[in-house]
């Protein structure tokens, strides 16, 4: 599930801004994790979060296409 | 074996202000980090299950001053208070603290983050309960010399004080299960009832003493 | 279902779709195939009108320099960014900045521009090379200044000369179209991530900062760029380059999607300069490898690292023996002793996801080396073909390290000392140049375009769409070790992308509409890669041909050019090494 969590979201909007991505949105003044397929696990919410709130996987949510197995 | 009533009384104030957070707080969903991280997680939610302590530990608990001293109970709460402010005190500093050991946002821009992140409630209502939280500390601190000009005396710095520790209670708990890592359902509720039950027993004490019981207790904790 | 929209007339590609849906809805009992549950209403959506003299395009490194220097040069300002200043693209995981130090130097800049050269086999431009080495400590210095030498992330360095000089800055909004009048550069437009808004900015000059592109790939931290930029300025008649060359970096085969984890420590690494270290690092050998001896291959691809020893593979791409590595030795590989760095500033050779370790390839598909494709310069000052547009960083093809991985740390370098270069040219060309006008049915045009995914009852998910594109690029036999054969196959299942299933692109929300963009984006790179690839008939650097593996001096020392024909068809053209385009 690439980014995995949040837990103690103060709603800063940081994640937000820093996804890359937009993998991220603000719901009810927390940030959830709205389009997890389409996170490429660079960990810039979880760095730029000011409490650490954000919890990674490097397991992608979608099948990952290589070219060779 | 046998415990005596104050051993009892002891260990179960553990049992509660000790026991159920380190419970709720291993049976959560919050993913573990870093020793560091975690410790500083627990002393935070342990000083503040310690605040809301703080109620119990007063001359509103008729039980507790039934086995022990006044004067012991009043020690026992001014050691734990102080300790629980100092904590609660620097707890934003200390959420952004282990950021100077690993990459990404630097502990004083998170710190500034955290702290004007005016848009939201839960970290509003923070500021305001560490503020009351800090009036509350410096009080206790110069009580004796402020205890004169209340107009009630010691009655009205009694008032004066619980007053103050139930908004700071309400704003922090407020705050706590808006915003906190650990704060779940089982944790809010265990946070909820303590604060009922510890007003409940303060309302008791200023309102119920018009009942008609005598009210053996008028004898000590003084301060 | 929604009643077929208040559209006047359905074209015959979408009723065919609607009456699909329809009978599918009505023998089957359920939601009907394809069916776009618009979340938004499209019609409520509005427009904001923007004007400036320079819009940047981009908040990477290039449109950090390319905002300051342009504001500084006189111009008004702009920049609009598809993500956050610091924190998009490829910049926020760099790590080394390349500098050319004249006091640590033993060797000339000349010396450097041709060492860079016989790395890049002939394919680098020596004008943005001198140029890269030249400005380098310049732009270093700006950036100490800044504080980006003293923290992981950059966007609070980048924000202050942007808060310093009060330069308007328009985040997460995706530009989706460049507009020309008169020939001339005449504004962009897109759209708000967070917002039902569409955007449209009138500008004398432009300047694409938008960072190069991949096939959205798994393991290295390009999700967010799809070539926005060259396809933008391609439909208005710009000319790009470098399409045929391959980016090589590898991941792990455990995970390989986590980026981060790839790449060690390197992302949480405070960015630091380093000094001259040309390299000849290709990726492509071991994509080489790995086709040959299957996977996985002893000390390659799948394998764990073992004492050293890599097996011997006859053939395949090379890397001239001036350039020769030892990736084995530990330690030992700079002549100064001290710690080399790869790519972006890891310590130690090779980069990471060039070592014989890293398990799987493939990590940027889709993305040319650093500098190397984008729009064609037409001068050293980031010129495009169309006057006002300009190109900085990794959305001009300068050749500034050539179809190679050459100096490392250059493309941070790079893109910053050609932002720099091309907010001075446009802010010069927007002095004298016209404030543009742009109709107002052409805007409305433009907006039309834009929104047309949320407008379509029933279509194919992007999400869908961008991983048969995967599925058809990505395999090492067509994007790497390349043969006319796979490549016509290839390229018929992207023509077929294009022509039906682009239109076909549905919407259901902002986000979802920035997907159908980029796809469409992608997919239009992915028929240039192929087009570039089957016409080089040689091997070169980090384009291998499995039937033509020679370099061929006589007819290919030239740079592929694509541009749109008069109707409508990509067309190629060559233009000879060491020569600008007329």
């Amino acid at each position: 599930m690439t980014i995995k969590s949040i837990n103690g979201c103060i709603g800063c909007q940081e994640c937000v801004k820093s996804c890359p991505c937009d993998v991220i949105r603000m719901e009810h003044g927390k940030a959830v994790i709205a389009y997890p397929a389409d996170c490429q696990i660079c960990h810039l919410c979880r760095m730029y979060c000011p409490v650490d709130a954000i919890e990674m996987s490097p397991e992608k949510s979608i099948p990952v296409i290589v070219p060779w197995g | 074996m046998k415990f005596s009533a104050q051993t009892y009384a002891i260990l179960s104030a553990l049992a509660v202000f000790v026991g159920l957070p380190l419970l709720f707080y291993a049976l959560g969903d919050a993913p573990r980090r870093t020793l560091l991280k975690e410790g500083i997680s627990l002393i935070t939610l342990l000083a503040f299950t310690m605040m809301l302590g703080q109620f119990f530990l007063a001359r509103s608990n008729e039980t507790l001053l039934s086995l022990f001293k006044p004067l012991q109970i009043q020690k026992v709460h001014k050691v734990i208070a102080y300790s629980a402010i100092t904590i609660i005190f620097v707890h934003p500093v200390l959420i952004v603290l282990p950021r100077y050991f690993e990459g990404g946002i630097k502990p004083w821009d998170a710190f500034v983050t955290l702290i004007t992140d005016f848009g939201n409630p839960g970290i509003v209502l923070g500021l305001i309960a560490w503020v009351v939280m800090v009036v509350l500390g410096v009080t206790v601190f110069f009580r004796r010399k402020l205890i004169p000009h209340f107009k009630l005396k010691y009655r009205g710095w009694r008032y004066f004080h619980g007053g103050l520790a139930v908004a700071f209670t309400v704003l922090a708990l407020w705050h706590s299960i808006a915003l906190g890592r650990h704060t779940d359902l089982a944790m809010s509720v265990f946070f909820i009832i303590l604060a009922i039950l510890g007003f409940a027993m303060l309302a008791h004490m200023y309102w119920g003493v018009r009942s008609p019981k005598p009210k053996p207790v008028s004898k000590g904790a003084t301060s | 279902m929604t009643a077929p929209t208040e559209k006047p007339a359905p074209n015959r590609r979408e009723f065919l779709a609607l009456s699909g849906a329809t009978a599918g809805a009505a023998s089957l009992g359920m939601a009907a195939w394809g069916q776009n549950f618009v979340e938004v209403d499209v019609d409520a959506i509005t427009n904001t009108d923007f004007a400036t003299d320079v819009l940047v395009i981009g908040g990477g490194m290039a449109g950090l320099f390319a905002a300051v220097k342009a504001h500084d040069a006189g111009a008004s300002t702009m920049i609009v960014s598809k993500g956050r200043l610091g924190s998009s693209g490829l910049t926020p995981f760099g790590k080394g900045f390349f500098v050319f130090d004249t006091d640590v130097e033993t060797d000339t800049i000349d010396d450097f521009v041709d060492t860079v050269s016989r790395s890049a086999l002939g394919t680098s431009n020596p004008a943005y090379t001198r140029q890269m080495a030249e400005h380098s400590m310049a732009r270093a210095a700006d950036l100490r200044e800044w504080g980006y030498f003293d923290q992981t992330l950059s966007n609070r360095p980048f924000m202050k000369p942007i808060e310093d000089r009060d330069i308007p800055l328009l985040e997460r909004v995706h530009v989706t179209h460049l507009i020309k009048e008169d020939g001339k550069i005449a504004g962009a437009a897109g759209f708000r991530n967070d917002a039902e808004e569409t955007v449209t900015i009138r500008a004398k000059s432009v300047i694409l900062c938008t960072g190069a592109g991949g096939f959205k790939p798994n393991g290295f931290p390009l999700g967010d760029l799809t070539h926005d930029g060259t396809i933008m300025a391609y439909e208005i008649g710009a000319k790009v380059t470098g399409k045929e060359w391959n980016d090589g970096h590898m991941t792990r085969s455990d995970n390989p999607a986590a980026c981060y984890d790839g790449w060690g420590d390197m992302f949480e690494r405070v960015p630091s300069t380093n000094g001259v270290e040309v390299h000849h690092d290709l990726g492509v050998d071991l994509n080489y490898t790995a086709y040959m001896t299957g996977n996985p291959v002893a000390g390659g691809p799948g394998a764990q690292p073992s004492d050293g020893d890599t097996i011997e593979v006859e053939g395949g791409p090379q890397t001239p023996e001036e350039f020769q590595r030892d990736f084995g030795a530990p330690g030992g590989d700079g002549e100064g002793g001290g710690p080399s760095s790869g790519e972006g500033g890891a310590p130690g050779a090779p980069p990471p996801g060039f070592e014989p370790s890293a398990n799987v390839g493939g990590a940027s598909a889709g993305m040319a080396i650093h500098k190397s494709e984008g729009l064609v310069p037409f001068d050293d000052r980031c010129a495009s073909n169309i006057a006002g547009l300009y190109a900085a960083g990794d959305a001009l093809g300068s050749h500034m390290s050539g179809g190679i991985y050459t100096q490392v740390g250059s493309s941070l370098t790079g893109s910053a000392v050609q932002g720099a270069i091309a907010g001075e040219a446009a802010a010069e060309y927007a002095e004298t140049a016209d404030t543009p006008v742009i109709q107002d049915v052409r805007i409305s045009e433009i907006v039309d375009e834009i929104l047309a995914p949320l407008r379509l009852d029933a279509g194919y998910g992007p999400a869908w769409v961008t991983q048969t594109l995967q599925g058809i690029m990505i395999p090492n036999f067509v994007l790497y070790i390349k043969k006319a054969s796979m490549m016509t196959a290839a390229l018929a299942y992207v023509e077929e992308l294009r022509d039906h299933h682009v239109p076909m692109l549905r919407a259901a929300n902002m986000h979802e509409l920035r997907l159908a963009h980029e796809t469409r984006n992608m997919i239009l790179s992915a028929e240039m890669k192929m087009r570039a690839s089957l016409m080089r008939t040689e091997s070169r650097g980090s384009h291998y041909r499995l039937d033509y593996p020679d370099m061929d001096d006589v007819n290919w020392r030239a740079w592929i050019n694509i541009y749109q024909g008069t109707d409508g068809s990509m067309q190629l053209e060559k233009q000879p090494f060491d020569t600008w385009p007329t």
